[in-house]
C-alpha cells in the first residue's frame, strides 16, 4: 500500500536546515495497445446489423467450449432453427431485452400516438420487460430462471432448456463466455505505483474541489509532504486521467436556446477550462507520464470509441513526450501488468437499463460476458463496425477500470482459467476528492483522499464506503 | 543569506497582507519547497516567541493512513492550526506535517489558498518543477524542431489523399505545346512569353486533379489577371492621345476660335478638340477625322489588350454635312420647345453655330458618347 511504503519523517517542522533532497522518478515500461480503437476513414454508411453479426460470429466457438465444459457433451448445441419440441439443448445467441420505457425515436415521431417525447429516467427497466434470444436467423422469447433484471442488450450467452408448447423457450440454466485467456505477469522487484483519476471536472461552478486537484498534483510532482512522502511519491511511475475532465456544465449549448444576438461574443464554457486543463498538465507532464482519455463531456467524438483529445487543444503541453493524449477505451501495458477501462459511459449505460446499481459489479458481469460495451451500438452511441467487433476483450487485463464512478470501489476476482484481474470503479474527482493508487507490484488498489477546510464544519470528508 | 528570508517573509505577511504558501515562497524566493517550509515553520515559531498575542495564522498539511470500514486509505489534508491536533488524532499514522501557509488574517475557506498557488504557478509555468524534490528524466520538453518533425509524421499519416506534385511536374511538358497552338492564333512574340507565364502559373497551383485541368487554368489565368493588372490602360491610353491633339489644334492659327470657346457646353476636351477640328477643317473636302476605334493586339506579357483610341481617319465633308445638316434643324426645333420664345434667337444662334458642333458631336456620338449626344435625338 501506498501509506506503507511513505516513511514517517518529521523534518519540516525545523529550522532550515542543509539537505535538498532529490529523488528520481522510476522509469516504466509502456507500451499501448489500443490500435483496435482508433478509427481511420470513418463511414457511416453501413447498417448497425454488421455490428451484431460479427459479434454473434467471434463469441459462438468460444461459448461453445464453455457450454461443453459446464454441461458435457451429451447435451447438443443446435441454433434456433433445428429446435424441436421438449428436447433439451444449449442455444447460443445474443440476448435483446425488450422494455416499454425505452425511448424509441419510431414512437416520438409517430403522430398517431400523439406522444410527448420522454423525460429521461434514472432507469428505463419495468415489471414487463421480456428478454428475447436472437441467433443469426430467428429469436425466440426466454423464461424460466432467468433474471429479467440483470440481463441487458447485447449480451452473447449460451443457454440450456427445452422449448415448451407456446413457442417460448423454457431456460435451465445459462453461462457466459468468461474471462479470456491472461497472460502472465513478470513479478517486479519495487514498488511502483499508477495513479488513476477521473472526472476532474474543470470548468464547473465547485471551486471547491480546484484546491484539492492542486494538492494531487502537488503530491505527484513532489511538492507536498515531508520527505517520506515525497519518497513515496517518486514512485508513481505513471499517472492515467480517465475521462471527464471538464465538467459537464461546459457542454451547455446556449447557441440552441438564446438568440443570436445575445450569445454572439460568448465563448463556450469548454474554451476557458480546456486552457485551465492545459495549465494542470504542463505541471503534471513536466514530472511524471500521463495518459489523458476523453469523457462523455470532453470535446471529442460522442460515440465510442472515442478519439483522443486534440494535440492543438493542449499548445503548453504537447512539447513534453510525457504527455500521451489516448483514446477511450483504452489498453496498455505498464511494466508487464495490462491495464483496460473506459471513462465509464458503457457502465453508466447499463445502469440504466438494468436493476444493478454497483459499478463494480457490473464491471464484473462485463468481464464475465468479455464484452466492454454489450449496450452498444443499441442504446450506447457507438461506430458502426463492420467485419469485427473491437469491444470483445481478447486477452485478459490485469487491472479492469471504468472512471466517473460514484465512489470508490475496487475488487480482485479470479477466472476459470487462474486469471487474476482486479477490478477498479474509479471515482469522480470533482465531488469525492478521491483519486486511486494502483501498486503494480502486488496488484492492490488504495484510494488517497484530499480535504480542505471551509466555512462549514469539519466533518470527516471523503468517506470511503462500499 | 541565512536570516534575510525571516524579514521577507514578515514583509510579504505583515506589509503586503499576503498569504504566504510554502509553493509561492520557494517560487519567489527560488528555493527547495523543502526549504521553503521549513522557513516557514521558523518564522512562525520566532515571531510567536517574540511578540506573544501576534496576529499570525497558518494552515497546515496533514497527511497520512487512516482505516475505514476495514479499508486502508491515505489522507491528505489542509487543516487550520485549531485543527490540526485534531486531525492528527483521527489518522492512525501520521506521515507528515508541515506548514502549508502563514497569513495575518485568518481563513475562513481555503480557496484563497488555491488562488495564490494559481498566480505563483502561472507565472513560471515553465519551470514549475524546479524545486521539487523529484526529478523525471523523461520529461524533457522537445525543442521546436523536433516538434515540427513529429507533427510532420502525424499529418503524413493522417493525409490519405497522395500529393500531386508528380502531376504538377509532368504536365508542363505536355502542355507547353498546346499552349502555342492556341497561342499561336495571335503572334509569335506570345508563344514564349505564355509558356513562362503557364509555368508561372503551375508553380503556384500544387493539387490539380488532372494535367488537362491545369493547362485550361492556365490559360484562363493568363488572361485575367493581366486584364486586372491593367485596368487602367485603355483610358489612360485614349486620354494621352487627345492632349496631344488638342495641342496640335490650338496651334492651328486661322479657324475660328470664338464660338468654340462661347459654347455654352461645359468645357469637355474632348468635344472642344473634335469641334475645333470641324471647324478648322470646314473649309476643305476632304479632311482627316479623329474617329475612336478599338485595336485589339497582343502586348508584351502575352496578354490581349483592347483599346479604344482615337485615330485619325480620312473621310470627306459631303458624307458628312448631309447629317449635319439635317441635324441641326432638329435640334433647333428641340431647343426652342424647351427653352422659350425670348431665348429663341440667341438659341437658334447658338443652334446653328451648334450645329456643327452638334453634327460633328453626333457623328463621334454615335461612337464616342458625349454630353452632346442628348441633343442629338429627334
Amino acid at each position: 500500500m501506498f501509506s506503507d511504503i511513505t516513511e514517517q519523517k518529521e523534518t519540516l517542522l525545523a529550522p532550515p536546515g542543509t539537505e535538498r533532497p532529490v529523488f528520481s522518478r522510476d522509469e516504466r515500461t509502456y507500451s499501448g495497445c489500443s490500435e483496435g480503437f482508433g478509427l481511420g476513414e470513418r463511414s457511416f454508411q453501413r447498417q448497425y446489423a454488421h455490428m451484431y453479426a460479427a459479434r454473434l460470429m467471434q463469441m459462438r466457438g468460444i461459448l461453445k467450449d464453455r457450454a461443453e465444459q459446464k454441461w458435457g457433451t451429451d447435451i447438443p448445441i443446435k441454433k434456433l432453427c433445428d429446435l424441436q419440441m421438449g428436447e433439451q439443448c444449449v442455444i447460443v445467441g445474443t440476448i435483446f431485452k425488450h422494455m416499454e420505457l425505452q425511448p424509441s425515436i419510431l414512437k416520438e415521431i409517430s403522430e398517431e400516438h400523439n406522444l410527448l417525447p420522454q423525460p429521461p429516467r434514472a432507469k428505463y427497466i419495468s415489471q414487463s420487460d421480456e428478454l428475447i434470444l436472437e441467433d443469426e436467423l430467428q429469436r425466440i422469447k426466454l423464461e424460466g430462471k432467468i433474471e429479467t433484471a440483470k440481463f441487458v442488450t447485447g449480451s452473447v450467452i449460451a443457454i440450456m432448456g427445452a422449448e415448451k408448447n407456446d413457442g417460448k423457450f423454457t431456460v435451465e440454466d445459462y453461462c457466459f463466455a468468461d474471462l479470456p485467456p491472461q497472460a502472465p505477469r513478470e513479478p517486479l522487484n519495487s514498488d511502483r505505483f499508477v495513479l488513476l483519476a477521473s472526472g476532474l471536472g474543470l470548468g464547473g461552478s465547485g471551486a471547491d474541489s480546484m484546491l484539492g486537484l492542486q494538492l494531487l498534483i502537488d503530491m505527484v510532482t513532489g511538492h507536498l509532504g515531508d520527505l517520506g512522502e515525497q519518497s513515496g511519491a517518486a514512485s508513481i511511475s505513471h499517472v492515467l486521467l480517465a475521462g471527464n475532465l471538464l465538467s459537464q456544465s461546459t457542454q451547455d449549448k446556449d447557441s440552441t436556446t438564446k438568440a443570436k444576438y445575445l450569445t454572439k461574443k460568448t465563448q463556450a464554457g469548454s474554451v476557458e477550462a480546456i486552457r485551465l486543463l492545459d495549465e494542470l498538465l504542463v505541471q503534471l507532464v513536466a514530472s511524471v507520464p500521463v495518459d489523458v482519455m476523453p469523457g462523455e463531456y470532453d470535446p471529442t467524438n460522442y460515440t465510442l470509441p472515442q478519439q483522443s483529445l486534440h494535440r492543438c487543444m493542449f499548445p503548453l503541453s504537447v512539447p513534453y513526450p510525457t504527455l500521451q493524449l489516448v483514446t477511450n477505451p483504452y489498453q496498455a501495458v505498464m511494466d508487464g501488468v495490462r491495464f483496460l477501462g473506459t471513462s465509464g459511459q458503457n457502465v453508466s449505460d447499463i445502469v440504466k437499463y438494468s436493476n444493478i446499481d454497483d459499478h463494480l459489479e457490473i464491471l464484473e458481469n462485463t468481464m464475465r460476458l468479455r464484452h466492454l460495451a454489450p449496450t452498444a451500438p443499441d442504446t450506447l452511441g457507438c461506430y458502426p463496425f463492420y467485419q469485427q467487433d473491437p469491444f470483445i476483450m481478447a486477452e485478459c487485463p490485469h487491472v479492469y477500470f471504468s472512471g466517473n464512478a460514484p465512489a470508490y470501489q475496487s475488487k480482485r476476482i479470479k477466472g476459470p482459467e487462474g486469471q487474476d484481474v482486479l477490478l477498479v470503479a474509479i471515482p469522480e474527482f470533482s465531488s469525492t476528492q478521491t483519486a486511486c493508487l494502483v501498486n503494480l507490484r502486488t496488484l492492490e488498489c488504495e484510494p488517497i483522499s484530499f480535504s480542505t477546510f471551509s466555512t462549514e464544519d469539519d466533518d470527516e470528508e471523503m468517506n470511503i464506503s462500499h | 543569506m541565512d536570516e534575510l528570508y525571516l524579514d521577507n517573509i514578515d514583509e510579504y505577511v505583515n506589509d503586503q497582507n499576503k498569504i504566504v504558501t510554502y509553493k509561492w515562497l520557494s517560487l519567489t524566493l527560488g528555493v527547495h519547497v523543502n526549504t521553503a517550509k521549513q522557513m516557514l515553520y521558523h518564522y512562525l515559531d520566532q515571531r510567536r516567541k517574540e511578540r506573544s498575542g501576534t496576529t499570525l495564522h497558518a494552515t497546515y498539511l496533514v497527511s497520512g493512513k487512516c482505516s475505514e470500514n476495514g479499508s486502508v486509505c491515505h489522507k491528505v489534508s489542509v487543516v487550520r492550526e485549531d485543527q490540526l491536533d485534531d486531525t492528527k488524532s483521527k489518522l492512525d499514522k501520521t506521515i507528515s506535517v508541515h506548514v502549508y501557509s502563514v497569513q495575518k488574517a485568518e481563513l475562513k475557506d481555503s480557496g484563497p489558498l488555491y488562488s495564490t498557488d494559481y498566480d505563483a504557478v502561472k507565472e513560471n509555468l515553465k519551470n514549475c518543477n524546479k524545486y521539487s524534490t523529484i526529478r523525471c528524466a523523461a520529461a524533457v520538453p522537445l525543442s521546436h524542431t523536433e516538434l515540427q518533425k513529429v507533427q510532420e509524421k502525424v499529418v503524413e499519416k493522417e493525409a490519405t489523399k497522395p500529393s500531386l506534385n508528380d502531376h504538377t511536374a509532368a504536365a508542363p511538358k505536355p502542355s507547353v505545346k498546346q499552349p502555342k497552338g492556341i497561342m499561336g492564333m495571335f503572334s509569335n512574340k506570345a508563344a514564349p512569353k505564355s509558356e513562362a507565364c503557364n509555368k508561372e502559373v503551375k508553380t503556384e497551383q500544387k493539387d490539380e486533379a488532372s494535367p488537362v485541368s491545369v493547362i485550361l487554368f492556365g490559360q484562363t489565368s493568363k488572361w485575367f489577371p493581366c486584364r486586372e493588372r491593367r485596368p487602367y490602360f485603355t483610358i489612360v491610353f485614349c486620354a494621352n492621345k487627345i492632349i496631344d491633339n488638342i495641342h496640335s489644334v490650338l496651334v492651328i492659327p486661322d479657324s475660328p476660335p470664338v464660338p468654340e470657346v462661347q459654347t455654352p457646353s461645359p468645357g469637355n476636351e474632348v468635344k472642344k478638340e473634335p469641334v475645333s477640328h470641324q471647324e478648322a477643317s470646314e473649309g476643305r473636302r476632304r479632311k482627316r477625322r479623329r474617329v475612336l476605334k478599338a485595336r485589339t493586339f497582343l502586348d508584351d506579357e502575352g496578354c490581349m489588350v483592347t483599346e479604344k483610341g482615337y485615330e485619325s481617319e480620312s473621310y470627306s465633308e459631303s458624307e458628312d454635312d448631309s447629317k449635319t445638316t439635317s441635324q441641326p434643324s432638329g435640334e433647333s426645333n428641340s431647343l426652342k420647345q424647351s427653352l422659350g420664345k425670348r431665348e429663341e434667337e440667341k438659341t437658334k444662334e447658338r443652334g446653328q453655330k451648334k450645329a456643327p458642333a452638334a453634327a460633328a458631336a453626333a457623328n463621334k456620338s454615335t461612337k464616342q458618347s458625349s454630353i452632346m449626344g442628348f441633343f442629338q435625338k429627334k
